[in-house]
């Protein structure tokens, strides 16, 4: 199939993907960039901001979908709060491989609580598709028109949040050095808090994009962490705007190599990429950062 | 020994070292002196090739060393301890001695494996002289804690005897006797000159004047990453330069 | 008395997987969050191979040898990295290998899997019942628990805590931080294609579904749970949770339950893993100060 229709409905695919991934990837580094330490339950925050809707909009509640995903990304926004106060407060000053330990065990109780409530099964929010744009032979959804969007106010939005506000101002204080931040009187539990719930807050609304394009399982938060986390190492961990960035690079690579490759491997492209990159760095000298 | 030939390292904008040269030819034990973020640790950071200079050469017994892999210098004869002590903390005492030595036998899978009999006695060797260095440091009955149960002070005994332990040809000692009260100060000196009277040598940063006087022959002053002045204590002290750059 | 061989069996398999892994972890340091990779390298080359008609200790072999393999082609690009961008590496690794065991159905049947794995013979002895399994996977266990000890008190055993303490230090003294770590985490990689060996014929039908995160989860769990970086350790976690996990299911509850009891179960576990980090990160046993090997 070499026509440019095609050519062009990959590329447009791959930016929609690239979105959503930037999302994932924002949430994911700015937890890092404020706590330094990689969450490696990110992914269950994605998959639960998904599941909050199918629980808002399904029986017994059946919200109207206005009001169901601010209900459901407030859950998921409660939810990494909870984390954070339940599991990591109390590790802050502990050593990594514990921490990350825990991450990975909160992570596995989160995955398995979905799997409880719902079953393993694929879902889908079940919004008939309808008929979209038509455009030099390339189709786009509504529901991909929101996706771009969404995507993009969440973008600006955080840009406001971030550097325009007082409490990004605080959460970028604490990202360049938690310890003086501490010192200095910045409110530091505000900010952290705050940290998470946007991070919670993106992560949500990826994860229903994205349940939105394609599906809903328990599983989905362990593949989109791995892509988050590689779209976060193109960028530099901690920048926000790289981890954007990053996520639109995952999406088009990862739907351009569909065209060569088995499609039974597109969630590899984005580990491949990640590999990459972390052989491209300079060897760190025993452990230390040679800066 | 060591030769420190124009080395220059910047981080960001600031000028951490600057066009710095000395040499340690002939000396047994040199100090490095110069007020807080004259660059003294930087310097030392340089030589063990945990930073890359910028620009200028470092070299220890004829061979460059600067940029390269730390884990050569141990066997090439030089070693260092840290201003805050590197041991580590979930070995004991006498483990943290043992890692020491170099070229063991029973570090390397194949001769650990084929040549068991020699790893023992090795190891029995290397115990001995551990518990002879520990002893002279005061520490011996402590040789089965861990060393992160060590109060500040002993740790820093501890990194200095391991440091003595690997037989090295010169001993790097960043701030040894900073924050340690004076007894473990004089047994700390003790063991410097017991060291150096059997051919050890070294080069030491230290802020404790009393104890660069005491040990040092020969003294570096380093001020905003230049080396401003260097000498015998007295002629050092007496330098208006030295004077300037730590009153100033 | 057939339930307690099966447990014991396969308790003892376990022991092996994270006597392995705790090398790596507990040791030295390496947050290996993809080991079942390792495992599931293991398992295929010795089921494929057995199914091929290759006698058994050549199928063990060359099951561990790829495993081994896979080790070292991992850890060259993957040990150059810090920490949690390591563990997210090996992580990844782990989620590759499952999906070329899934795709490449011409090599492995894919997603499903393969069955009758023939159970091992040696010297012309057939491994059928399963005291004589017991007793394979025993001695194999044993093997283990000695190598790893052996490496573990040595000289070398000390470097590699050493590294996991403070690399830094260790390269001052001398220690090469980069190739100690390579031969960590292939000689945990070899056992735990070990592991994934008996595994597979004793299960004799594996599939892509057994080797997910899933099984890294339980074995960084029995690890942590009995105490990383000591030698009893791994083995007092399995048998602590294989039993755990086997007599729940003993309990007849009515068939609705049975949904819900999988995930309930890995929830437990999971909860059970960041209550551990908060409150007893150092597990059931406790590390001593150790004797090496001259004392004794």
């Amino acid at each position: 199939m070499d026509s440019l229709p095609y050519y062009l409905q990959t590329i447009i695919n791959g930016i929609l993907a690239g979105c959503i991934y930037a999302l994932f990837a924002m949430g994911l580094t700015l937890v890092y960039g404020v706590l330094n330490f990689v969450n490696f339950a990110h992914g269950e925050l994605i998959m639960w901001g998904a599941y909050f809707l199918l629980l808002a909009l399904a029986e017994p509640f059946a919200l109207p979908l206005y009001a169901a995903v601010p209900v459901a990304l407030g859950m998921t926004a409660l939810l990494g709060a909870a984390m954070d106060f339940a599991v990591f407060r109390p590790l802050r000053r502990a050593n990594r491989l514990t921490l990350l330990i825990a991450a990975i065990g909160l992570s596995f109780f989160l995955r398995n609580a979905a799997q409880l409530f719902w079953g393993a099964e694929v879902r889908t929010y079940g919004f008939e598709i309808r008929p979209g744009l038509r455009w030099l032979g390339v189709s786009l959804t509504p529901q991909q028109i929101a996706i771009i969007v969404i995507s993009f106010l969440c973008i600006v939005g955080v840009y406001l949040l971030f550097f325009k506000s007082r409490i990004g101002k605080s959460m970028r204080a604490l990202a360049d050095n938690l310890d003086l931040a501490r010192i200095s009187g910045i409110h530091t539990r505000k900010a952290i808090l705050s940290a998470w719930i946007i991070s919670s807050l993106l992560a949500g609304t990826g994860g229903i994009l994205l349940a939105l394009d394609t599906n809903l399982h328990p599983e989905m938060g362990v593949v989109n962490l791995i892509k988050a986390f590689a779209a976060t190492l193109i960028g530099g961990v901690g920048n926000i705007w790289g981890a954007l960035i990053g996520g639109l690079i995952i999406g088009l690579a990862e739907n351009i190599a569909v065209l060569f490759i088995s499609p039974g491997y597109k969630d590899a492209v984005a580990f491949l990429i990640m590999v990459l990159i972390l052989l491209s760095r300079p060897f760190i000298v025993a452990g230390e950062r040679t800066d | 020994m060591l030769e420190i030939e124009n080395v220059t390292k910047s981080f960001g904008g600031t000028q951490a070292v600057a066009g710095c040269s000395l040499s340690l030819a002939g000396l047994k034990i040199t100090g490095l002196i110069g007020p807080n973020g004259s660059g003294k640790t930087t310097l030392f950071n340089l030589i063990t090739g945990l930073i890359r200079p910028d620009a200028g050469e470092i070299s220890f017994q004829g061979r460059r060393i600067d940029g390269g892999m730390t884990h050569r210098l141990a066997s090439m004869g030089l070693i260092r301890t840290f201003q805050l002590s590197r041991v580590f903390p979930r070995l004991t005492v006498m483990d943290n001695m043992l890692l020491a030595p170099q070229r063991q036998a029973g570090e390397r899978l194949r001769s650990l494996l084929l040549r068991f009999p020699q790893v023992r006695r090795e190891e029995g060797e290397h115990r001995e002289k551990a518990c002879d260095l520990l002893d002279m440091l005061g520490i011996i009955h402590l040789q089965d804690q861990f060393a992160g149960n060590l109060s500040y002070g002993q740790q820093k005994l501890l990194e200095l005897g391991r440091a003595v332990m690997a037989e090295p040809k010169l001993i790097l000692l960043d701030e040894p006797t900073a924050g340690i009260n004076p007894r473990l100060i004089r047994t700390m000196i003790d063991m410097i000159l017991k060291m150096q009277a059997r051919g050890q040598t070294f080069f030491i940063i230290e802020h404790n004047m009393d104890v660069v006087a005491e040990l040092c022959e020969h003294i570096f002053v380093l001020d905003h990453g230049e080396k401003i002045a260097a000498g015998s204590p007295r002629e050092i002290q007496n330098d208006p330069r030295v004077i300037e750059a730590y009153l100033g | 008395m057939d339930l307690l061989l099966h447990l014991t069996i396969v308790a003892a398999i376990y022991a092996i997987f994270a006597l392995s892994l705790n090398l790596e972890v507990g040791y030295t340091g390496l947050f290996n969050f993809g080991h079942v990779a390792f495992f599931a390298l293991g398992a295929y080359t010795s089921a494929l191979l057995s199914l091929g008609g290759l006698s058994f200790p050549l199928a063990m072999s060359a099951g561990i040898v790829a495993a081994g393999l896979g080790g070292l082609i991992i850890g060259i690009p993957a040990l150059k990295l810090q920490g949690d961008y390591f563990g997210i590496a090996t992580l990844g690794f782990a989620e590759i290998v499952r999906m070329i065991l899934q795709n490449q159905a011409d090599w492995t049947k894919g997603p499903m899997g393969l069955p009758g794995i023939p159970r091992p013979e040696l010297f012309s002895w057939q491994f059928d019942t399963l005291p004589a399994y017991l007793a394979l996977v025993l001695g194999a266990a044993a093997v283990t628990f000695l190598v790893i000890g052996f490496l573990t008190l040595s000289p070398f055993g000390r470097v590699l805590k050493a590294i996991r303490d403070d690399e830094t230090a260790a390269a001052i003294l001398g220690k090469n931080p980069f190739a100690y770590k390579m031969k960590s985490f292939v000689i945990g990689s070899l056992f735990a294609g070990l592991a994934g060996v008996l595994w597979a014929h004793f299960i004799t039908f594996i599939s892509p579904g057994d080797f997910t995160l899933t099984e890294t989860i339980v074995v960084l769990l029995i690890v942590v749970l009995g105490g990383k970086g000591t030698l009893w350790g791994p083995v007092v976690g399995a048998a602590v949770l294989i039993f755990f996990q086997e007599s729940v299911r003993l309990l007849r509850l009515p068939p609705e339950w049975s949904g819900i009891l999988g995930p309930l179960q890995q929830m437990v576990f999971g909860l059970l893993l960041v209550i551990l980090m908060i409150f007893r990160p150092e597990g059931l046993i406790r590390e001593k100060g150790k004797d090496t090997l001259a004392r004794d």
